[in-house]
């Protein structure tokens, strides 16, 4: 398939996800898209899934802590100054739940999206915004960098005799990560424009003729949008 | 007639306290080979952007001068604009690669300099044909080996038919071998369509064998502009380590008297399971330096973890005496602090004395409180291995300490190392004059995964 229909058929699935008002509906797709990803080989799709799943762990967590609906309570907690008495309702679980379903699926086309989609084909395919679609395929592709990156600083710190253990010992490679990619954004930068990117009146690779699946992903994008919006 | 001409050209990077270039003049004729030397940051990388148009257009700064190639103006023409006409090869493959699989990297200056689109793919595998890596065409970038990559991106510089070729120390990533292959490609290659080289190397021997011209800066200034015939001769005179391997930097302690770390029978395979190395044995005794060399992919840089401590072996016993320090490839990336003092300090648990102590040892002296990532990328290196001498290790292990080093820093590191007795050090390198200036023994490890002894 090609990667234009692909991404759009992602996309209508995320927007579905975020359109639907059912959380059977949400967990359903949410599921869907995290089989597609558990496809991907295995030494890829982990940082993905880490940080798909545990972002939607994380919301599920702290929202009944933070939000004060009505229901049935289910644990009283201390009182906070400012906060208030800290509680769980079933209204607010159930909240949450539907909450980090949404993430989930949102979070899970993403990393579908960065781990199956040909980004260079994407790129080729964009008739218009071209620099932009760039622009998400390099960030897209920061993610294995980035990790690259953080194993090199890991092994930077024990090869002085640190080991970079707990949050505290992880969270000190914040920084330099942030600004050894900023260096490496730079660098690419400057390659890509000794190699004439952004001169007016460029061209591209001839693409292939679009076939059967890659139409059928594009209606299925638009009614998985519709369905979203109106039945789930 | 010259086809690129830089005329009193001079330029500061900005905040830069000093000049990077010095009212430099230098025509380059087309079909003619020049290899810029000098010594780590000395405005060789500089005076190559120039040419490309990066500098000023990309860095910044101030710019005094002229430069043109092929009639073109760079202060009027951005870089963009001189594509195509000048192309240029980086050091580090893994900073100028675009796209996700390489016939498309090699498309992409076609592209972007708006060759026709029913051309752009029989150009891009015909460059590809020309590097001898049209099997590669297909393939994921991330797949590749570092002279894979450096061959692919070579690929995609001469895919656009140049008239000047700018190469900024291609072949620092590489092992000898490959190194090899890829500059004599690149000149052949060069020669045959009339091409303008210009290449800075901080490995000459090769090009100085096969280059027609040789320029040498010294902190930004010209200080020899001369067929390579003559620069043999006044590189003799008056920078004799970059025409021989360097002379003797210290006793050569053959037999060392106790055994700082003992490799004994080990064997390690990553998560593919193929096995890296598979019972390889290896003592390293204080006082004594240890060079390990061997082509890329033949398990170096896994045997020097596994020595110091950071990998675990599958079978086989490694024994340490004391503590041991390793630092990486490319170490100048991987920065943790804001001041370089405190950078060092980081495996001393901040002991100014140590640190100020390392940093003089490695030539820094004074640069406590600069930023790490303000300093060039020689110094930064310097300033990582200061960072594993600070502890004063029982081991200490190297892995390619001299890439994009000048040969006259080497030689001073080659000196630092010899220095201690106490220490037993394992270096990790593809540059067998650095093998040979700085160690007791050299060990050859093969793809057969075996050991060899000199």
């Amino acid at each position: 398939m090609r990667p234009a229909p692909a991404a759009a058929l992602l996309f209508g699935l995320a927007a579905a996800a975020l359109l639907a008002r059912h959380t059977a509906s949400v967990a359903v797709l949410a599921a869907g898209l995290l089989v597609v990803c558990l496809r991907a080989p295995a030494s890829r799709r982990w940082p993905y899934l880490i940080g798909a799943l545990g972002s939607a762990l994380a919301l599920f967590v702290l929202t009944p802590f933070v939000e004060r609906l009505p229901g049935t309570v289910y644990w009283t907690g201390p009182t906070i100054p400012v906060v208030g008495t800290l509680d769980i309702t079933s209204t607010e679980l159930s909240g949450a739940l539907f909450n980090a379903c949404r993430l989930a699926a949102v979070s899970l086309a993403f990393a579908a999206y960065a781990l199956w989609l040909d980004h260079d084909r994407l790129v080729q395919a964009a008739g218009f915004a071209r620099r932009s679609v760039l622009a998400v395929a390099l960030a897209t592709r920061l993610v294995p960098a980035l990790e690259r990156d953080a194993a090199g600083l890991v092994e930077a710190l024990r090869g002085r005799g640190v080991e970079p253990e707990g949050l505290r010992g992880r969270s000190r490679l914040v920084s330099p990560l942030l600004a050894g990619s900023l260096e490496r954004s730079v660098n690419l930068a400057e390659a890509m424009e000794a190699r004439g990117f952004g001169r007016p009146g460029a061209t591209r690779l001839p693409q292939p003729e679009w076939g059967l699946r890659d139409r059928l992903a594009l209606v299925g994008a638009v009614a998985a949008v519709v369905v979203g919006a109106l039945w789930l | 007639m010259a086809l690129a001409r830089a005329q009193n050209l001079s330029f500061t990077y900005p905040a830069a306290t000093a000049p990077a270039l010095r009212d430099v003049s230098v025509c380059l004729a087309p079909g003619q080979v020049t290899l810029v030397l000098g010594r780590s940051g000395s405005g060789k990388s500089t005076l190559l952007r120039a040419f490309a148009g990066l500098v000023p257009h990309f860095h910044g700064g101030h710019f005094c001068g002229r430069v043109d190639v092929a009639g073109l103006d760079t202060r009027k023409h951005n870089p963009a604009r001189l594509a195509g006409t000048v192309a240029t090869l980086f050091q580090d493959p893994e900073d100028q690669v675009v796209f996700t699989r390489v016939l498309n990297e090699v498309a992409f200056g076609l592209e972007n300099v708006g060759t026709p689109a029913r051309e752009i793919e029989a150009r891009a595998l015909e460059a590809l044909v020309s590097v001898g890596a049209e099997h590669l065409s297909g393939r994921l970038v991330t797949e590749l080996s570092g002279g894979e990559l450096q061959r692919v991106c070579l690929a995609a510089t001469l895919a656009l038919e140049p008239k000047l070729l700018l190469l900024d120390e291609p072949t620092s990533q590489l092992d000898p071998e490959a190194a090899e292959t890829l500059v004599e490609l690149a000149l052949r290659l060069a020669r045959e369509r009339g091409t303008a080289v210009l290449l800075t190397e901080q490995r000459p021997a090769l090009p100085l064998e096969v280059c027609d011209r040789v320029l040498f800066l010294e902190r930004g200034r010209l200080a020899f502009d001369g067929p390579v015939g003559q620069a043999w001769a006044w590189l003799e005179e008056h920078h004799p380590l970059f025409v021989s391997a360097g002379s003797d930097v210290g006793v050569h302690l053959h037999h060392p008297a106790e055994v700082a770390c003992r490799l004994d029978q080990v064997s390690y395979a990553y998560e593919d399971h193929l096995l890296v190395l598979d019972g390889a044995s290896l003592e390293l005794g204080r006082g004594e330096v240890v060079a390990l060399v061997g082509p890329n992919g033949s398990g170096k840089t896994t045997l020097a973890k596994l020595a110091a401590g950071l990998l675990e072996p599958l079978s086989g016993r490694v024994e340490r005496q004391g503590r041991a320090t390793y630092l990486s490839q490319d170490p100048g990336r991987y920065v943790f602090c804001e001041r370089a003092a405190d950078e060092v300090a980081v495996g001393v648990e901040g002991d100014s004395a140590s640190a100020g102590r390392a940093l003089a040892a490695v030539g820094l002296a004074g640069f406590d409180d600069r930023h790490p990532r303000d300093l060039s990328s020689g110094e930064r290196e310097r300033l990582a291995l200061a960072a594993v001498l600070a502890p004063e290790p029982d081991l200490l292990v190297l892995d390619e300490p001299t890439r994009g080093v000048d040969p006259e820093r080497k030689h001073e590191l080659a000196a630092l190392l010899r220095n201690d007795k106490a220490r037993a050090t394992l270096v990790v390198t593809h540059d067998i004059a650095f093998a040979k200036d700085v160690a007791d023994r050299v060990v050859s490890l093969t793809r057969d995964r075996e050991l060899a002894y000199a």
